[in-house]
């Protein structure tokens, strides 16, 4: 780029301010009050740096972000302070000034990239739009940049993805197309809001790297929020965290991460599982209490009342400032930093014994679910094609043991949950609960103590639970239909002590689920699927749509249920640290096959299938210690309906070259064992497993 | 007797009074349109000082004009209902008179308005409708109506003269004219003028209004019940038995209604029975539809579930039975002695076509909430711990879907109030000398040019109940998406 008039990002030497935000206030007005959303919230994004925001959901970092691009609504107000960008103040500018930047100078990434894009109009229209509209080119010097931006953003056959509508092209490939889309007018400022929450892990990766490297690439500067603090550390230079409206903490990402001065920081790393954490020896500990609510915010510190250095009459007299502590521009919110000693190790009462495990209780034996989906019509006409959902799947599961299922969308995860609990018939092969075969039982045709054994907890905590309905009335309906308890007095008894199990107050009972917060919905709903003595509950990704600072907790309550009734959990998670922290034993599923399965510590050790080596490099770690091996899958998972010959990863395996011929692209490999119960399936010879590194190394402190 | 003018010895004052109030209005807003395609308008906004900036002068100007005018028209035309109490017979002319018969009306309005706005934080989503004025003011037409019909139909209050009795010298007579010969006792005026067959218009609009409040609402509940019962299983199993069903709707859709109607209520088609033998059918769903709600509620619970639905099925039953036989008609099979009620042909003909007609438009809405809702999480958690298909639907399904199908409820009373005042127009159906509206306008119809006192009077209060209805429904709607 030489044309530096048309080329913003170069205005401004590297190391000055691209975006000042001093003492922000930001509220919304209802009918009856104002809701203050950000408070006196500061932050400098310099020329080529990548600031992250991060906080839990409802602490206003969207709506920082909101405010940068003076899109509140009619709601929302800044009640004080000033954006600057490159100087110029945003609170006052003219709308007709505001449009020129919107777009132009500053672009925005959304979290869900179908919301993003127009379904109606081709691609190419959509990108062309932009410097058409910004700098009033022609439309045949327009699709050459769009063609230009489309191939940095490394999309396969630009040609054809240019010519393609929104909805034929995939999660990762939208995404692509709109950061492609904020690229066209190389705009100064990029603002990323959860970019990649709504896609699968190793498509994350994915998009995070080349974030990154058009960040390099084009000097943009970036404003990243996320509440994934792995995301943050792996992309950003500088970091704020927020805490219910206010920043609590900023600095260099390094600083905050190895030398936090906030309570709230380090509550937080202490609430999330990093390689290390054990769930008998190292457990996570949960933040206690709820996130406060924009109108019941209290007095001083806002994270007072959760806080372990809390001290009554002088955390709570005044209104909490920022306060430099030493480091690079490093700042924290609290006002006892000088006397907390931040190395002390966190008091971790409770040693809890990793329980006996038992029986096998479920044994699935060469398990294949196909659906056939014939095209619509009248008749029943048009060829049937095949969806190859699940293919001989085998696996047992032990009594009181926790068994992960790790995979990405697609990969058959939640077709195995659905034949497990007899939604849906196996095509073939079988599944035997406690010697009994339920495979190809549908539920109506269960007993109600099968029913009852094999329970469910959903993934998302605003969909588990019938909205129109109070939480006692549910845990009792689960209790009827379970045949527990003698009669109404007794079931009611019964439902108490359910809520009591999941550690929540008797009162709940009454409320109605709006009334309760996603981790309390969460915790019903444990209590729902645990109604009837269940012997097997699976878990579908339980916790990945909870904050953080509740995740730990409802994983706990899990766990400890699980001791306590020995249960068999089988953990659904794309989310391989949380599955290291607490599974027993893993299992891997890509399209329908199981590649590798075995003790968590020797999955999480080489040699390690190609996918699941992948799969590790992908999820962000949160710790500046850890070192870990790049490794970037390219394309897409193959449709189930049309899977690929021989070993189903071949398409992106990145070893496939090292197996003689094209063995990977004619045969499905066998399953091979290393350590007892260990296996891998995969044509790689024994020395080129041997020859495999760790992906994760935690470097000596 | 003096005739009584429009706004009587008053109305010399109020009336400049009001015409002041309304021009000043509509300069007003004409002037905020003008300004606001003039220059962009600024909204408030804070400074980085801290301070507020409020719209510029001469927005704010007309803003505030436009608000004082409208306060004012109200003012005005309050007292133009709260005067008469304190003034002399005929001093404020008809409109006086007619707000004085009105009384237990507004002093019912009233006290629902004060209960509900003191109530309203502890009243769910019909306590969020008092903070739309849109929703207000469709519910207190709605409600104005509601009570009007209850008043004069039940108690016989509000209308000043039988609605079927012609009074001699009275035919045609424009508002406000005295009795030709009057009695005491006998109220001395015909309020809103008197009809080609010299009855009084007023008191036929009055006792119009109890004819609809209680024909639409109930049509319109047994449209639901069958919409609701064909819908859930069809959004739930899709498939055959969906598409089975829809193109039954659809046909139904594709009839034109008018002819539709005109074929169900010639005396020809009543004589054969059709309407009676499609009355045993719709009239079946209601009964069908709370067995199986109360069945899939109570069947972990056996003896409960015997005793209710032993009851629903003998209340039920008789209800139906009671319904459906008629004198006079094909069916009539049961004993006289047992026959709780008889409908009046004409209406229980009305009532079919009405159901039948609107239940296909609400198997649609049904349908398509119920395959929005069924992926939800707590229906999977319904279905993995067992539950029966039904239970699913009526219990899991049907509750969550209640926000949509209330704004619809309210639209389509508003449809079947128009439907039976189509109908009451093509004489079909009601007999002739119903002083339902749409008869009464078809009567005035004639001598539109002439006396249009006859026909506007029940037209009005047609749209305004129609319009009271859709403005409902809008505020509900309204508050329903608020969080």
């Amino acid at each position: 780029m030489t044309d530096t008039a048309t080329d913003p990002a170069l205005e401004v030497a590297p190391g000055e301010p691209i975006l000042e935000i001093r003492n922000l206030s930001i509220s919304f007005f209802t009918r009856t009050r104002e809701i203050p959303a950000v408070m006196d919230f500061s932050a400098t994004v310099r020329a080529g740096e990548a600031l992250g925001l991060v906080g839990e959901s409802g602490c206003g970092k969207s709506t920082v972000a909101l405010g940068v691009m003076q899109d509140l609504g009619v709601n929302g107000r800044i009640t004080g302070g000033s954006i600057k960008f490159r100087g110029e103040e945003l609170t006052t500018m003219s709308p007709a000034r505001l449009r020129e930047i919107r777009g132009r100078d500053i672009a925005m990434i959304y979290q869900e990239p179908m919301a993003s894009l127009n379904p109606a109009l081709k691609v190419d229209r959509q990108l062309m739009e932009v410097p058409m509209i910004h700098e009033g080119i022609s439309a045949d010097e327009a699709r050459a940049r769009a063609l230009e931006v489309v191939r940095d953003v490394r999309l396969p056959d630009p040609e054809r993805i240019l010519d393609a509508y929104p909805h034929q092209l995939s999660g990762g490939q939208q995404q692509r197309i709109v950061i492609a889309m904020a690229l066209m007018s190389k705009p100064a400022l990029l603002i990323l809001d959860e970019p990649t929450t709504a896609l699968d892990v190793t498509v994350e990766a994915a998009v995070i790297d080349l974030v990154r490297e058009l960040g390099e690439k084009y000097g943009t500067s970036m404003l990243f929020i996320s509440h994934n603090l792995g995301l943050v550390l792996e992309t950003c230079d500088r970091i704020a965290v927020m805490y219910s409206g206010e920043a609590v903490e900023r600095g260099r990402i390094g600083e905050v991460f190895d030398e936090m001065r906030h309570p709230y920081t380090q509550a937080l790393f202490r609430a999330i599982p990093l390689p290390g954490a054990d769930k008998a020896t190292r457990p996570l500990i949960a933040i206690p209490g709820n996130f406060p609510l924009p109108d019941e915010r209290p007095p001083g510190c806002n994270f007072g009342p959760r806080c372990d250095y809390f001290q009554k009459g002088r955390c709570d007299a005044q209104s909490i400032p920022m306060i430099e502590v030493p480091g690079d521009a490093h700042e924290a919110r609290c006002i006892r930093t000088d006397e907390i000693d931040w190395d002390a190790p966190p008091d971790i009462s409770d040693h809890r014994e990793s329980p006996e495990i038992g029986e096998v209780v479920l044994k699935v034996d060469g398990l294949q679910k196909y659906y056939e989906v014939s095209r619509p019509g009248l008749l029943g006409g048009g060829e049937a094609q095949v969806v190859k959902a699940n293919e001989t799947l085998s696996f047992e599961a032990h009594e009181s043991e926790t068994l992960a299922i790790v995979g990405e969308s697609g990969c058959g995860k939640s077709t195995l949950a659905k034949v497990l609990m007899g939604l849906e018939t196996a095509t073939a092969g079988g599944v035997e609960l406690d010697g009994r075969a339920v495979g190809d039982v549908p539920i109506e045709k269960r007993d109600t103590r099968t029913v009852a054994d094999v329970q469910m907890v959903f993934q998302n905590p605003f969909d588990t639970l019938n909205p129109s309905m109070t939480v006692g009335r549910q845990i009792i309906r689960a209790l009827e239909i379970f045949g527990v308890g003698a009669g109404p007095r007794d079931r009611k008894k019964r439902m108490l002590e359910l809520l009591d199990l999941v550690k929540l107050p008797r009162e709940f009972a009454t409320r109605m689920p709006r009334q309760l917060s996603g981790g309390q919905k969460q915790r019903v709903g444990i209590a729902r699927a645990f109604a009837g003595g269940a012997r097997i509950v699976v878990a579908d990704e339980p916790v990945s749509a909870l904050d953080v600072s509740v995740q730990a907790a409802v994983t706990d309550l899990l766990m400890e249920i699980q001791r306590e009734q020995k249960t068999t959990l089988l953990f659904i998670s794309h989310d391989l640290s949380i599955v290291r922290y607490l599974a027993d034993r893993v299992m891997v599923m890509y399209l329908g096959h199981v590649v590798e399965i075995g003790a968590a510590r020797d999955v999480f050790a080489p040699p390690y299938h190609p996918y699941t080596e992948a799969l590790l490099s992908a999820v962000p770690v949160a710790d500046t210690h850890v070192e870990k091996k790049h490794i970037v899958l390219e394309g897409d998972v193959p449709s189930a309906m049309n899977p690929p010959s021989g070993c189903p990863f071949q398409t992106r395996c990145r070893w496939k070259s090292r197996v003689p011929g094209d063995l990977c692209e004619r045969e499905v490999p066998p399953m091979v064992s290393f350590a007892p119960g260990h296996q891998v399936k995969c044509h790689l010879s024994p020395e080129e497993f041997a020859s495999m590194e760790p992906v994760i190394t935690l470097a000596e402190n | 007797m003096e005739p009584l003018s429009w706004t009587g010895a008053w109305g010399v004052w109020l009336n400049p009074l009001l015409g002041l109030a309304v021009a000043g209005l509509v300069a007003a807003s004409l002037l905020s349109v003008a300004l606001s395609l003039l220059s962009a308008p600024v909204r408030r906004q804070s400074l980085p000082d801290g301070t507020l900036a409020a719209r510029d002068g001469l927005h704010g100007m007309a803003d505030m004009a436009g608000r004082a005018f409208l306060w004012l028209t109200a003012l005005v035309l309050a007292l133009y209902l709260l005067l008469p109490f304190a003034l002399p017979y005929g001093a404020l002319g008809i409109v006086g008179e007619l707000s004085r018969r009105l009384l237990p009306v507004w002093i019912a309005l009233g006290a629902t308005f004060g209960l509900s706005i003191v109530f309203k934080r502890r009243l769910g989503l019909y306590g969020k409708l008092f903070d739309s004025t849109i929703g207000m003011a469709g519910f207190a037409l709605v409600v104005f109506w509601v009570f009007t019909a209850i008043f004069a139909g039940l108690f016989d209050m509000i209308a000043t003269h039988d609605p079927l009795t012609a009074l001699s010298g009275m035919k045609n007579k424009v508002p406000g004219t005295p009795l030709a010969m009057g009695d005491d006792g006998v109220y001395p005026h015909y309020l809103l003028g008197g009809d080609n067959l010299a009855r009084d218009v007023f008191s036929r609009m009055v006792h119009g209004s109890w004819i609809v409040v209680q024909i639409a609402p109930l049509a319109t509940i047994f449209a639901f019940l069958v919409g609701i019962t064909l819908g859930l299983p069809a959004g739930f199993y899709a498939g055959r038995l969906d598409t089975v069903l829809s193109f039954l709707a659809n046909l139904i859709l594709a009839f034109p209604v008018i002819l539709l109607f005109y074929l169900l209520v010639t005396p020809e088609m009543v004589q054969t029975g059709v309407p009676a033998y499609m009355a045993m059918v719709l009239f079946l769903f209601p009964i069908a539809f709370f067995a199986v709600l109360l069945n899939a509620r109570l069947s972990p619970r056996p003896v409960l579930r015997l005793v209710v639905l032993a009851a629903l099925f003998i209340l039920g039953g008789w209800l139906y039975l009671s319904m459906v036989s008629q004198d006079g008609t094909p069916v009539d099979f049961w004993p006289d002695a047992l026959d709780l009620f008889d409908v009046p042909g004409g209406i229980l003909v009305v009532f079919v076509s009405v159901v039948f007609v609107n239940a296909p438009t609400v198997f649609r809405i049904v349908r398509g909430l119920t395959m929005d809702i069924k992926t939800r999480d707590y229906v999977a958690a319904a279905q993995t711990r067992g539950e029966s298909p039904w239970y699913i639907m009526l219990w899991e399904i049907l509750p969550n879907a209640r926000g949509p199908l209330i704004v619809d409820f309210c639209l389509r009373i508003g449809y079947t109030t128009i439907l039976l005042g189509t109908l009451g127009f093509f004489g079909l159906g009601l007999p002739p000398d119903s002083p339902d509206w749409g008869s009464t306008i078809n009567l005035g119809r004639r001598l539109l040019s002439i006396y249009p006192h006859a026909a506007m009077v029940p037209a009005l209060a047609l749209l305004s109940l129609v319009l009271g209805l859709n403005l409902l429904a809008d505020g509900l709607r309204e508050e329903s998406l608020k969080d």
